[in-house]
């Protein structure tokens, strides 16, 4: 029995994982079930968005795409092997800045010493955002929001003429940063395997915050996450529209080179150098083989400003982040467009939104005007700004809705401001 | 009408005719039976040969050199206003950027371009304002742009040219002119900088995505390697399909013969002007203007504008009714006055331009990155060749969203946004030099909507205040501002939040493109601000407290009237 676990960990996690189960049986058998290892959430919430109802797979058993494409859900898979999955604790780091690391158990459990590498229970920031940045949480933690892909975003110029330095593949806005991370506290420090709660999920922020003081935390907002108050911005991504090409046209992307993705900045650049002609291909992150096609995309824009309001499976009232509104396009090898800027399911939209906690807390919460006073405006791409479908949660009821401008809140807050 | 036809055989009254029998007519007002040839073009009328017939002969009598003698032999108060405006000259451009560098204490002064063409030395300012600027004014020469789709310039022909001449099968096709000019003439120019031509029809310059892809190709394209994305365009577009023309009177768009300092100056049409009109009877320029036009009735009872007293012939009123006609196509439509609601006439209001309401985004790109290499090449277009130096633009980040406010260069309030903030690296030969001149500008967007904003979203969001993007809010009268943007750590020169015009207790943090223009002040912050309070509950112009704002205050302030039972 032992040796056929030890087996199946040879297989599923990399390296160094047969020499640390011998000792760490339990751990490796409750890593096994975490979603660092199996990345259900990320991979069933996009399948979900592409059209896949009841997705319920995992990274090991992740199927290939469709070679038939006619929908979007037929090349959900493709995009997630070969965009989404270059993050799990297998795969092999591509070497850019900010994402060094090891695999298996080390991904996350290395520290780099003097000495040299060392095993460490104290988990770096560093190993966490080596796979938490962009448009998630993670990155926010430090303040930083990606900068929009063109080159002409990519500011000031350095010193020596060249576009600032890159972490993780992606140049990044500085904006407020969290106090916790302010005050030196680093992921492990709140996500950690104490009392035996499951690290990731259920710590909250009155696991170590018991006494909450003042008064409106307990008459009127019981039920709102303390991050819709507390964040002091959050990450509004609309509209991305994805692009799988299987044919070499890559002078169109000279200016779009950088797209949150290294392997995609390398190749492209290398590209559109060559004098001979490049195979358009790219990585499948999870068996680790070339395939053809590569997979490009841009926004319609992203805010940091924007905030909606819903509720989350709790109850619980949340800010709202859209994921990702995406809208899909295939060229086969032949250069016919399969998909042409498809962007519905069913008939339905794409544009999707989940409750989320940005971690960018600060000790003064929002003024009430920033939930109280939304509006929204119509016309144009304005209208990518309102929730169409909400998963993991629904929108603001309509007493809910009411309540911002009540008579009874304008009482409270214009005593507040006289 | 015929005109399109070639004319087999025409009287000419000079001999060029018998080789060019073929070509047709301009414009119904110069045929070429009446004015021939030589007129326009000059040459030898009576010549029989191409070589005599061509000598001195002008192939573009519009160019603003030879406009005088050709054009100008009827429309000399025309050719004249164009020479010395500011479409012609820049000089608008031009002063403000070199106040904004420092080259100069107010941005007045110079006279533009033309005062660049003999000079060769250049300021860093004037080096860019040839670089990056200079391509568009009215004078231009078209056969300087590789891409003949963008090319500008020309003199009259710039704006007036309906149709290129070219040859055609059997005749030629001689260029149209006319005086019902479409807006892509205008927007040949008018699409960078403050963008009004684009962002009318509702485009907003992108963040350079060129999505959703369509057939596998980039969408939403505008020219050379600039996207856009679709926001609610002018209402005077949606609703009428007004084209710029049919708000821009000829003494506003060709000058009034001044030298003017700004736009501002130059122009003559206010909002009021047709949502206020005043009529009077139709003067003889009102009723050549629109017999020209051809599709506007003429009448007895016309407006005209307040600041030049312009007629604005094809706004007319009779017994009935006030029409408002669309020059393009004669289309007439009902006028909307302005209402005489309280949020029109209460006095709280007054110091408000109409844009700072009734405009609903404008197109504002926070930091403006220059790099300018020394050892590098550029086309000058002033002198139109390639010399030393050359520039490059990077951006920070876009937004369309709550337009910032400020006092305008009308000394009301107005829209702000960056105008411009430039984050300047030079590349000299053996180092580095940087320099900041951050600057913010008002303008009329043209993004006007019927709708107006939310009092909220003046009186409580600290970006239309001018503090920038963050979390605005008061305590014991006080105003608190956290922004969101760290300028220093993502590498600019200064601390201040990029987007923040002013500081919460009012200080200014940049500059702005007039020498009166400004943020708000303390005072005027904490006023706004302040009076949210009372907007929280009092949220109609209506309501009774707004009749005698300050009276309220000092009644409420003293204890006499209290607020919420």
């Amino acid at each position: 029995m032992l040796r056929l676990i030890v087996i199946f960990f040879m297989l599923g996690l990399h390296l160094n994982a047969e020499d640390c189960v011998d000792c760490h049986k339990k751990e490796a058998q409750k890593c096994q079930s975490s979603n660092h290892y199996t990345l259900s959430n990320a991979i069933n919430i996009t399948r979900k968005a592409w059209g896949i109802k009841d997705s319920n797979v995992t990274l090991q058993t992740i199927p290939h795409s469709k070679i038939d494409v006619k929908k979007p859900s037929d090349l959900v898979d493709d995009f997630l092997r070969r965009k989404c999955l270059k993050c799990h604790l297998n795969v092999k780091n591509s070497g850019e800045r900010g994402m060094k690391r090891q695999r298996g158990c080390l991904a996350c459990h290395s520290k780099h010493s003097k000495k040299g590498r060392c095993q460490t229970k104290k988990i770096a920031m560093s190993k966490c955002l080596s796979c938490h940045n962009k448009e998630f949480v993670g990155t926010d933690y430090k303040g930083l929001f990606p900068k929009d892909y063109s080159h002409s975003f990519r500011t000031p110029l350095q010193k020596d003429g060249k576009y600032p330095s890159q972490r993780y593949g992606i140049d990044f806005h500085h904006l407020n940063q969290d106090i916790h991370y302010k005050l030196g506290m680093s992921c492990v420090d709140c996500h950690n395997n104490k009392n035996g709660k499951n690290w990731k999920k259920n710590i909250t922020c009155k696991d170590c915050h018991k006494e909450l003081s003042k008064s409106n935390h307990k008459e009127y907002h019981s039920n709102i996450s303390c991050s819709a108050c507390h964040s002091s911005w959050n990450m509004s991504s609309y509209e991305l529209s994805v692009f799988r090409d299987d044919t070499a046209d890559y002078a169109k992307w000279k200016d779009l080179t950088l797209q949150e993705d290294a392997y995609l900045n390398k190749f492209l650049k290398k590209a559109l150098k060559s004098k001979k002609k490049i195979k358009p291909v790219m990585p499948d992150w999870v068996d680790m083989k070339q395939k053809k096609g590569v997979w490009y995309s841009g926004w319609r824009y992203r805010r940091w400003e924007d905030m909606v309001l819903g509720v989350d499976m709790n109850g619980t009232i949340k800010i709202l982040r859209p994921i990702f509104q995406y809208r899909v396009s295939y060229r086969d090898a032949n250069g016919s467009m399969v998909l042409d800027d498809v962007s519905s399911v069913d008939g339905k939209p794409l544009e999707a939104w989940a409750p989320y906690s940005p971690h960018t807390i600060t000790k003064k919460a929002k003024s009430c005007e920033r939930c109280h006073n939304t509006e929204i405006k119509k016309g144009g791409v304005y209208s990518l700004k309102i929730p169409k479908v909400i998963y993991n949660g629904k929108a603001l009821s309509k007493t809910q809705t009411d309540r911002l401008k009540s008579y009874k809140y304008k009482k409270i807050r214009a005593k507040m401001l006289n | 009408m015929n005109l399109e036809k070639p004319i087999a055989k025409p009287s000419s009254p000079d001999q060029c005719m018998s080789c060019h029998s073929s070509t047709t007519n301009m414009d119904k007002s110069h045929p070429i039976e009446v004015f021939g040839c030589f007129k326009c073009h000059g040459g030898n009328r009576y010549a029989t040969n191409k070589k005599d017939a061509h000598r001195g002969v002008v192939l573009n009598p519009s160019r603003l050199e030879y406009a005088n003698r050709f054009c100008g032999e009827c429309h000399s108060d025309v050719v004249k206003r164009v020479s010395s405006s500011m479409m012609q000259s820049q000089n608008g451009i031009l002063n403000v950027l070199k106040f904004q560098w420092g080259e100069l204490s107010t941005p007045i002064g110079l006279e533009g371009v033309v005062e660049l063409k003999d000079k060769n030395s250049t300021s860093l300012a004037e080096s860019h304002f040839r670089k990056a600027c200079a391509s568009c004014h009215v004078n231009q020469h078209e056969d300087v742009f590789d891409d003949k789709k963008y090319a500008r310039g020309g003199g009259c022909v710039d704006c007036h040219r309906i149709e290129k001449g070219h040859q055609e099968k059997n005749h030629y096709v001689h260029s149209k002119l006319s005086s019902k000019i479409p807006s892509k003439n205008c927007l040949k120019c008018h699409n960078r900088s403050n963008r009004i031509g684009i962002s009318y029809f509702g485009k907003f310059e992108s963040e350079g995505y060129g999505t959703p892809y369509k057939h596998g190709e980039f969408s939403h394209k505008l020219d050379g390697s600039r996207f856009y994305y679709e926001l609610p365009a002018d209402i005077h577009h949606t609703k009428a399909g007004l084209d710029c023309i049919d708000c821009h009177t000829e003494k506003g768009v060709m000058g009034d013969g001044k030298k003017n300092h700004h736009m501002e100056d130059a122009e003559d049409i206010k909002c009021n002007d047709c949502h206020k009109p005043k009529f009077k009877k139709a003067d003889s320029l009102a009723v050549m203007l629109s017999d020209l036009n051809g599709n506007i009735p003429e009448t007895k009872s016309i407006a005209y504008t307040n600041k030049k007293n312009s007629p604005i012939y094809n706004l007319q009123k009779d017994k009935n009714s006030t029409k408002f006609y669309r020059k393009r196509d004669g289309k007439a439509f009902d006028m909307s006055n302005m209402s005489n609601k309280p949020y029109h006439t209460l006095d709280i209001h007054k110091r408000l331009d109409c844009t700072s309401c009734h405009s609903s985004w404008v197109p504002s790109c926070y930091g403006c990155h220059e790099v300018y290499f020394e050892n590098g090449k550029q086309f000058d277009w002033v002198k139109r060749e390639v010399t030393k130096g050359s520039w490059q633009e990077f951006r920070s980040f876009l937004r369309f969203e709550s337009p910032s406010l400020g006092v305008g260069y009308n000394k009301k309030i107005m829209p702000f946004a960056p105008g411009c903030q430039v984050i300047g690296t030079l590349f000299k030969d053996k180092k580095v030099e940087k320099f900041h001149a951050m600057a913010m500008a008002g303008w009329d967007p043209h993004t006007t909507q019927k709708e107006v904003r939310s009092c909220e979203d003046c009186h409580f969001n600290p970006a239309s205040l001018g503090l920038g993007r963050g979390n605005l809010d008061i305590k014991n009268n006080r105003i608190f501002f956290e922004p969101f943007y760290n300028s220093k750590k993502s590498g600019m020169p200064f601390s201040y939040p990029i987007d923040g015009f002013v500081s919460s207790d009012g200080k200014q943090f940049q500059t702005t493109s007039r020498k009166d223009a400004r943020s708000f002040n303390k005072k005027e912050l904490q006023k706004i601000v302040g009076a949210y309070k009372c907007i929280l509950c009092h949220d109609r112009y209506s309501d009774k407290i707004y009749k005698d704002f300050n009276k309220s205050k000092i009644l409420f302030n003293s204890g006499k009237t209290v607020c919420l039972d």
